[in-house]
């Protein structure tokens, strides 16, 4: 997958990084940038919308890909670790899906590297996400009238586990940042002063950058382990079953978020996750891939002083020596890059959904 | 199976039981002279007679699972633990609740939480002895039984990884696997293997005989008059041990008595979700999918088209509390099962099974008159001894495995 080929890429800037100290220069980097446009087909994504806030998507029908996602919290999770499917809970936080489409690698150890409709499958089967077995969801997406329209007049014909896959990752190509003051060239004098220090001092572009301030690579930042994932059993619970189906040597013991080892089983590469996007961070906090820093400013104070501790950290990382000012600036830069909320009408399904299943009328008669 | 196979394996049946009849059932009934002896012996000894009922024994432990005091002690918990399942909210005995025979009082079982199940939850009341398992024989011991419950979709939902995980943190059973399988964690095959161990347990044996053994060992008094009038049409007119015979009260095979299709699926939406899942999981064809309109039984797993709504002999012991019947439960009442095959395995608005081709030829109008039936209904009452309670057992609690100390020493050392 994409990721695994450019590791040596990501060495190979982690030995420029510390050759070049603090004068990375912005034009290293692919730039920071509006994003590009997504051609989308309105039937497809309404559809898609029908189906992300569907709770009979889910195995015991309790859960929706909002119950994680939530549109309120740009959505990511509300708290720092996702809920997850009832029974357990989880031990990452939901990323925020707002310019999903754009990116090429998913999940924050980048496990899927091809497609968004692998990624929706992902989510919709695993025992600890949704615990779909996604025959049994055809035949209730089948069941229901409103979706054997929706997917007639969405061009699928007759609903299928397929068109389901397709149609929620045309719904997420919806869910893209609109009116970000960084994108409308509206930013406050202290945004832009902050931008400065995001392609200069603080070196925030060696990572972040192109339009979705990412470069969808894995780096070790130090953040520190969220405890509740091994505190509580119902998050461990979650954590041994993902680790075990990976296939992580020493599952049981392990007392770490393996992030990106996960895909190579690299020493290296343990406590490496993928750079986030930027975008939309005013709605996502807490912040990190377990949650642990609950604002911008702590954000900004973390890689102040260097990131984490970690033997395997990366070289990018170096204390910054901000000022506050300059610690202030940054964080209204970061809030620059936020838009409007996607939380109306447009972007969230709120009609109701029926209580129970119509019956076929005239079952015997009709082919299934 | 086909039909050629069926009297192959019947006369097989025959030849075995005039073979180890002779020394042991078959002598022993030519010394005392009453006349049911007689004629039990003398259908018997007849090649083409379907081997008599006789005594529940011992029930069979496999080798390789031994039973352990503590090993059925482990197999209870994990029977009763909810946790054994998709989200923690469904075990075994969620379908297969105490209170209700061990099996579930609705015609489909109730199902994983958002759905509901399409066949009728079978007792685990002495399901030791069958050699297949479900309606269809897709599980050939109880340890596969177990496995295939605990994952299927529209029953316990769970994936091996996630309930593996969870007996993991759950002290008492990590002690526990470790005392009864010698293993550092629980492991999910072991947990099959130990619930296996305690349906081993739940047989109607000993104080829970049922009066036809203790009638069938000696004990004249076990049946009343009228039982044993019944006892003789279910042997004889009634032509009910052609397939519910030898120490089981089944032949364990396959057959279509032309059960009609539960009409729940013309009415409630849930259970057509459920309907066209299984077609779909079954390994239909595009064409069975599309035509299906009931359950077609063995036939899912022979793919033959003879094997048409054919389900296992459903074995009698228990049934006084493992209402409804049928695979799909469309009868609630013993009576209602005697006058649908009084009738030729009609039921009382004339619906019959939509195979009508794979339909038994032992299936026929019987001529019962009322007392008849009456009578064979108080003989199949005889089945059933005491009801077999349980309390259920409390959850042993989750706890963290690691100490925070630990935690923070494996921080420091990142």
């Amino acid at each position: 997958m994409g990721v695994r080929v450019t590791t040596g890429r990501t060495l190979l800037a982690a030995v420029l990084g510390f050759g070049v100290a603090l004068s990375a220069q912005a034009a290293e980097y692919p730039d920071i940038g509006p994003l590009p446009q997504l051609k989308i087909n309105k039937a497809k994504a309404e559809l898609g919308k029908r189906l992300f806030f569907d709770k009979r998507l889910s195995g015991d029908a309790a859960v929706a890909c909002a119950t994680c996602h939530v549109p309120e919290k740009g959505y990511a999770s509300k708290e720092a670790l996702s809920p997850g499917y009832p029974g357990n809970g989880h031990f990452r936080n939901a990323s925020s899906l707002i310019n999903v489409a754009h990116r090429k690698v998913w999940n924050w150890d980048g496990r899927i590297g091809t497609n968004l409709n692998d990624m929706t499958r992902e989510m919709l089967t695993e025992d600890y996400t949704m615990n779909m077995d996604m025959r049994i969801m055809q035949e209730r997406v089948k069941q229901d009238p409103v979706y054997v329209r929706m997917f007639k007049d969405a061009g699928y014909g007759e609903p299928s586990n397929g068109s389901v896959r397709k149609a929620i990752p045309e719904y997420l190509k919806t869910l893209t940042s609109a009116n970000a003051p960084f994108d409308t060239g509206k930013m406050s004098a202290s945004a832009k002063r902050g931008m400065k220090l995001f392609k200069g001092k603080g070196g925030c572009i060696q990572c972040h950058n192109g339009p979705m301030m990412t470069d969808q690579k894995a780096h070790n930042t130090g953040v520190p382990e969220n405890f509740d994932v091994f505190m509580d059993p119902m998050n461990h619970q979650a954590f041994i079953a993902f680790t075990m189906f990976q296939g992580i040597p020493n599952y049981m013991n392990l007392k770490r978020d393996p992030g990106y080892y996960n895909v190579t089983l690299l020493d290296e590469d343990m406590g490496k996750f993928l750079t986030p996007s930027l975008r939309e961070l005013k709605y996502s906090a807490p912040y990190m891939h377990n949650g642990m820093i609950k604002t911008l400013a702590g954000v900004v104070d973390f890689y102040n002083q260097g990131g984490g501790k970690d033997s395997r950290k990366s070289g990018l990382l170096k204390p910054l020596k901000l000022s506050g000012k300059e610690k202030k600036d940054l964080v209204a830069f970061l809030e620059a890059l936020s838009g409007d909320p996607l939380t109306s009408n447009k972007h969230v399904w709120k009609q109701p959904y029926p209580s129970e299943y119509e019956a076929i009328a005239n079952w015997t008669k009709v082919p299934n | 199976m086909h039909m050629k196979k069926v009297t192959l394996s019947l006369v097989a049946a025959a030849v075995v039981t005039v073979f180890t009849g002779c020394d042991a059932t078959a002598t022993k009934q030519a010394h005392a002279a009453t006349p049911e002896k007689m004629a039990v012996a003398k259908m018997a000894m007849q090649p083409s007679a379907p081997p008599p009922l006789t005594p529940l024994g011992k029930a069979p432990i496999p080798p390789d699972n031994k039973l352990t005091p503590a090993k059925v002690e482990l197999g209870k918990l994990l029977f009763f633990d909810p946790r054994v399942g998709g989200d923690a909210s469904t075990g075994c005995s969620t379908c297969h609740e105490p209170e209700q025979g061990w099996a579930w009082a609705e015609d489909f079982s109730r199902g994983y939480p958002g759905t509901v199940h399409w066949r009728n939850s079978q007792s685990i009341i002495n399901s030791a002895y069958f050699p297949r398992q479900f309606w269809a024989g897709s599980a050939s011991s109880n340890e596969k039984q177990a496995k295939s419950a605990a994952k299927g979709g529209v029953a316990g939902n769970g994936e091996d990884d996630i309930m593996e995980a969870r007996l993991a943190l759950i002290p008492e059973y990590r002690k526990r696997f470790k005392e009864v399988f010698g293993t550092e964690w629980p492991i999910i095959d072991d947990v099959w293997h130990a619930i296996s161990a305690f349906e081993r347990t739940m047989n109607t044996t000993g104080k829970y005989e049922v009066p036809l053994d203790k009638y069938l060992k000696g004990d004249k008094s076990a049946l009343s008059k009228q039982q044993v009038r019944g006892m003789k049409l279910f042997n004889g007119k009634a032509g009910c041990i052609n397939c519910h015979n030898g120490e089981l009260t089944t032949d364990s095979d396959f057959h279509n008595i032309g059960v009609p299709p539960n009409k729940r699926w013309e009415e409630d939406g849930l259970a057509q979700i459920t309907f066209r899942f299984e077609q779909y999981a079954k390994g239909q064809t595009e064409e069975g999918y599309r035509a299906a309109k009931s359950d077609w039984g063995f036939y899912y797993r022979s793919k033959n088209k003879w094997d048409k709504g054919k389900f296992r002999t459903a074995p009698l012991r228990y049934i006084a509390y493992t209402a409804p019947y049928m695979h799909n439960g469309v009868f609630y009442t013993l009576e209602e099962v005697i006058d649908f095959y009084n009738r030729g395995g009609f039921d009382e608005e004339g619906r019959t099974t939509l195979f009508t081709k794979t339909k038994s030829a032992l299936i026929k109008p019987l001529g019962l008159n009322d007392q008849e039936k009456e009578d064979l209904v108080a003989f199949l009452e005889a089945f059933s001894g005491p009801e077999i309670t349980m309390e259920k057992p409390e959850q042993p609690p989750y706890a963290p495995l690691f100490t925070l100390a630990e935690l923070k020493a494996a921080q420091e050392a990142k």
